[in-house]
């Protein structure tokens, strides 16, 4: 119970007014951050990082923090707006998000949203107070063949539950993992498919891509049906039916629990997770077809397990010092410039500073849900803006959203040019998310891959070795087991379509 | 608010560049900019602010720090090699890294040695072998009797191809007559969770980046390749009193510009650097992160640079004949 006595001393000092400013402009400036696309987390809190030099390193990293949260709740805006991810953590948002907006639902699906975050963020901070320490350590035991199999298994459940669609997905797979294999060789540092040309050395860019194929294919369309608006359905004010909220509950429940424990896995990025939980949700759901025209808890789903994701991300930060993701990693770096090295010493040489953080993450995911539930429809009012000043706004922000990842005009081209892809793409009917994963997964998968069977010495055995390795790679294949042999339970699957 | 500002700064800098001369006049006259090859929050980025925040008010302008990471830290020089040589654009360059970039053919460097004007040296942070707490390798004997009796077994692991880690475990290679097993992580994160994990055995990596685990027994240090002892874990014997004189390996990180700058913009930022480095409260934070300053400006730092060079020409070599 001296975690308990901890956390309440951090609870009295993270409410003291400093540190509740701190928190409230944090939320702020990283809600900013989500929503500006281009800038994700990671670079937000990395510019900003010098603001906080002159504040104490309990208010740095509780300021820095609620940057981070923020700006993922931020991303949202945006997708489910005007189909731009603000943050590439938000790709699956835009997939139900923006149909329900077009449908005049963007207030309820910007308050699931929030209500998912909220839910997501406090549970997972609950499981880091009760359960950090053992589970990090335990999360330490899934390397580099454990990693690669999870890869694999989610990659096979997007392509296997494209239903009818399935080649389709497929062959969008594999398009994805080519530009992903584009850029250096993650192991020999050979460039590979570059043709001479210097920027493609670093890849083509995951956001200017997403941005094309999701923000200025959509415009694309929209233009094309000389609409005066960007959507034409009637604005309603946010609310959710009974059965919607019966539905959302389930999806934010496993959104939760996807999110953390994920998030205590180094290296997974923010992205996979709100996949997975969407993928779990079509699985489960009794009616998959209504996903990816704005099913509610597809947004649910997806918006509770990047923000569960984020806080159960502090797990392996906090008590083992590794940090498991980019913005993570920035956190990190702020608390070294700070003089502090975390890791679990820190726990017994400064309990004050890290149980106020800790609860400094409650104070933040409530001051999150009290700035945004309000804001609602404010945001989604920002709708009405007659579709050719909209229209130019969307593209000029895309513009510099692509600009200013790296300063170079080459990202803006990437972008339009998967602009004009992801026209032609929905007009024939494609589907754009397997694409999306592949993308993330392709580079994860092919250095895990490699620096497993650099262990091993070169032998594959090592998959048949590990019990975790060889049950996720089992789940592909048990899924494609039931299809065949129980075609009718699938049958539903099959018509609908994984966009 | 400082988003925007930083932003403007970031594109006054790039659009005042029509009058070089009037610049010259009394250099610093605008915001300068200092490209980091690595991601914010690494070591490298951790130094690089610091010493921006302290280059700052010996400049009397703002100081940005630009992260372009991505291809161990080949963009990042490739920015700074190609940067406009006013002085206003100044890089971070890593050591090794630079020039095991510039060797290997394969990475098609748009930038040779030559391209960079050292200016000053900030950090030299020594390599250091290391085990997991609970390892049975107590020393680095246990190790090497380890890996002679079981060739290419014993995993240990890099922070990247022909990183100044994989120089050390091919120097360890000569020197002890052993074979590892190489595993090529990314980053000093990644070894520390592959080593904990049990997924490697041992690591070669920096001083600075396990200074504390080393010093709470988390982890243990079995040897710094370097030939004196770091002054952050005294009881780390050297490879050299261990009988390894040729195992010397560090990273050492300083500020550079792009090949063409004029001499005498060079000598104000490295008056600024020097100071800046040198800087009581510049010791004091950097002491706390485990990174061990070594200053060096001039002719010291410019030696430094062409005698580094040599030493990896030959295990660069070495490490592209195996691939």
């Amino acid at each position: 119970m001296d975690a308990l006595g901890h956390l309440m001393s951090g609870f009295a000092a993270a409410l003291s007014i400093n540190y509740l400013l701190y928190a409230t402009a944090g939320c702020i400036l990283g809600t900013l951050i989500g929503v500006l696309p281009g800038l994700g987390p990671a670079a937000g809190t990395a510019i900003l990082i010098p603001i906080t030099f002159n504040l104490d390193p309990t208010g740095a990293i509780i300021m820095l923090a609620a940057i981070y949260y923020g700006a993922m709740y931020g991303g949202t805006i945006t997708s489910v707006l005007i189909n731009v991810p603000g943050e590439a953590a938000s790709v699956v948002t835009c997939i139900d998000g923006y149909q329900m907006a077009k449908q005049g639902r963007a207030g309820s699906a910007l308050a699931i949203a929030a209500i998912g975050s909220f839910v997501g963020g406090i549970v997972a901070t609950v499981l880091l107070v009760l359960v950090a320490a053992p589970l990090a350590t335990l999360a330490l035991k899934f390397g580099p063949a454990e990693f690669f199999a999870l890869m694999v298994a989610g990659l096979c459940l997007v392509v296997g539950l494209a239903g009818n669609n399935m080649w389709a997905a497929l062959l969008m797979t594999i398009v994805g993992l080519l530009i992903a294999m584009v850029g250096l060789d993650p192991v020999r540092g050979a460039p590979r498919f570059t043709y001479g040309v210097d920027e493609l050395i670093d890849g083509v860019g995951f956001v200017p891509i997403v941005m094309g194929l999701f923000g200025v294919a959509e415009l694309l369309i929209a233009a094309e049906k000389r609409q005066t608006r960007m959507i034409e359905a009637d604005l309603q004010k946010w609310n959710l039916t009974k059965d919607e909220w019966r539905r959302s509950s389930g999806a934010i429940a496993r959104g939760t629990g996807i999110g953390f424990v994920l998030g205590l896995i180094p290296g997974v990025g923010s992205i996979v997770p709100t996949f997975m939980a969407y993928v779990m949700e079509k699985r489960l759901s009794k009616n998959p077809e209504r996903f990816g025209k704005g099913a509610v808890e597809g947004v649910a789903a997806a918006e509770t397990a990047n923000n569960s994701y984020a806080n159960g991300a502090m797990v392996p930060l906090l008590s083992l010092g590794i940090p498991s993701s980019p913005t993570i990693a920035v956190l990190m770096g702020a608390f070294i410039i700070h003089g502090l090295q975390p890791g679990p010493f820190l726990f017994k040489e400064r309990p004050d500073l890290v149980w106020t953080v800790i609860a400094s993450f409650f104070v933040g995911n409530v001051l999150l849900l009290i700035l945004n539930l309000p804001l609602v429809g404010l945001w989604a009012r920002l709708l009405k803006i007659p579709f050719g000043y909209l229209c130019a706004g969307v593209l000029i922000f895309c513009i510099i959203g692509s600009y200013s990842l790296k300063q170079t005009m080459f990202d803006v081209w990437v972008m339009l040019g998967f602009g004009v892809i992801g026209y032609i793409l929905r007009k024939l009917d494609f589907p754009l998310a397997p694409a999306i994963l592949a993308l993330i997964l392709g580079p994860m998968m092919e250095k895990s891959l490699r620096t497993t069977l650099e262990i091993s010495g070169g032998s594959f055995a090592i998959f048949l070795e590990r019990p975790v390795a060889l049950a996720l790679l089992a789940i592909p294949l048990l899924v494609l087991a039931t299809m065949l042999l129980r075609p009718r339970t699938f049958a539903k699957l099959r018509e609908s379509d994984i966009e | 608010m400082i988003i925007r500002r930083r932003t403007l700064l970031a594109a006054s800098a790039a659009s005042a560049l029509a009058s070089p001369a009037i610049a010259q006049s009394k250099f610093p006259s605008r915001g300068l900019q200092l490209v980091v090859a690595f991601a914010a929050g690494g070591s490298t980025d951790v130094g690089a602010r610091l010493l921006a925040a302290a280059a700052e008010k010996e400049l009397g302008q703002t100081v940005t720090v630009v992260n372009k990471a991505g291809a161990g830290g080949q963009l990042g020089f490739t920015e700074i090699a190609r940067a406009r040589p006013d002085g206003y654009t100044m890089g971070f360059i890593n050591l090794p890294a630079v020039n095991t970039i510039v060797l290997d053919p394969e990475r098609k460097a748009v930038f040779t040695m030559d391209s960079f004007i050292p200016v000053a040296n900030q950090v030299l942070d020594p390599g250091l072998i290391w085990v997991k707490g609970d390892s049975p390798f107590k020393t680095m004997k246990d190790l090497v009797d380890a890996a002679k009796k079981a060739p290419n077994t014993v995993r240990a692991c890099t922070t990247g191809i022909l990183s100044d880690d994989h120089l050390a475990i091919l120097m360890t290679h000569e020197a002890a007559g052993v074979e590892f097993r190489i595993v090529h992580f990314d980053s000093g994160v990644q070894q520390l969770a592959g080593v904990m994990g049990g997924h490697v055995d041992v690591a070669f990596d920096n001083v600075g980046s396990v200074v504390k685990r080393v010093q709470s027994g988390e982890v243990r240090g079995l040897a710094v390749t370097d030939d004196v002892r770091s002054p952050f874990l005294p009881d780390v014997p050297t490879t050299k009193e261990l009988g390894y004189p040729t195992i010397i390996s560090s990273s050492t990180r300083g500020v550079a510009v792009p090949k063409g700058t004029p001499a005498d913009v060079v000598k104000v930022l490295e008056a600024a650097l020097l100071k800046a480095i040198n800087s009581a409260d510049m010791k004091s934070k950097m002491d706390a992160a485990g990174l061990a300053l070594k200053p060096m400006v001039g002719a010291d730092y410019a030696k430094y640079y062409a005698d580094l060079h040599k030493q990896a020409t030959k295990y660069t070599e070495w490490a592209l004949k195996m691939r």
